[in-house]
């Protein structure tokens, strides 16, 4: 069976970038746990308020990370976007019954050639 | 938070070299199934049994070897046979389990067309239903855990490169 972790090249340049910063991928695991506010992240990573949304805008670009307001709190959660693990099930489906196919081809052929 | 179902169509054709008779052995014997079905270099066979009938049922246990993206898991798939026409047709539902958390549930529908008399022409149609455990938080939170840790990796190869 295949790894479920095959990430389409293009939208994992962006993803891969946006997460090669630290700081970035802790608010990632922050938010991975259920939603937080902005200023909770920020306290949490011990970042300025404008550091947090730079990193921030950079997370939502690449659809990984979405916000909305509750009253006056801007909340930041996961975006299933940048990284749909419902994807990775579907390509983990079609690939194990593709490799199934292949291994059958494979027992015939050999049958084949036994008889 | 409740998700809400979804779902994914997709549809395979395969040619193989061999007589109809011959091909649609391979899945209604189980010991022939179990060789192209079940058997697999990521996983031990726990269990694998399957009784072909309408109304039979169909049942399968994985566990992926050490190394693997999901190294010690369970994996199982339960269905049953719903439609048998010999050497025609072959429709089953079964859902899939991870840790025993169900992710799927899917219709899979196997036509056989004889294009000759040692070719064989199938078409499989896969229907699935993924629910909350094909992206639930433990799972979503498993992937990028992994995720995070291949970046590592990728990264420490980078900069050791540098």
């Amino acid at each position: 069976m295949s790894s479920l972790h095959a990430i389409p090249a293009d939208a994992a340049d962006q993803v891969f970038t946006a997460l090669g910063d630290g700081t970035r991928r802790a608010i990632v695991k922050l938010v991975a746990q259920g939603p937080q506010s902005v200023s909770a992240l920020a306290g949490a990573l011990n970042v300025t308020l404008t550091a947090i949304t730079q990193h921030l805008h950079v997370l939502q670009t690449c659809g990984l990370l979405r916000t909305h307001k509750v009253g006056r709190t801007r909340m930041c959660e996961l975006d299933r976007k940048g990284l749909d693990v419902l994807n990775h099930w579907v390509a983990f489906n079609r690939k194990m019954w593709e490799q199934r196919f292949d291994a059958l081809g494979r027992i015939l052929q050999e049958d084949a050639k036994d008889s | 938070m409740t998700q809400a179902a979804q779902f994914d169509t997709f549809t395979f054709e395969r040619t193989f070299t061999a007589p109809l008779a011959r091909v649609y052995r391979a899945f209604s014997d189980p010991r022939e199934k179990q060789r192209w079905f079940a058997e697999g270099e990521q996983h031990e066979i726990e269990q694998y049994d399957m009784e072909f009938k309408v109304g039979g049922r169909e049942l399968a246990c994985y566990r992926f070897k050490p190394g693997t993206p999901f190294a010690g898991v369970e994996l199982k798939s339960d269905g049953y046979f719903l439609d048998i026409v010999p050497e025609q047709r072959i429709v089953a539902a079964a859902t899939m389990a991870m840790a025993e958390r169900r992710f799927s549930a899917s219709l899979h529908t196997f036509e056989f067309f004889s294009d000759g008399p040692n070719t064989t022409r199938l078409i499989f149609t896969h229907q699935a239903m993924y629910g909350e455990g094909a992206d639930g938080p433990e799972l979503r939170r498993n992937g990028w855990q992994q995720l995070l840790d291949q970046l590592h990796a990728a990264l420490a190869v980078e900069s050791k490169a540098v």
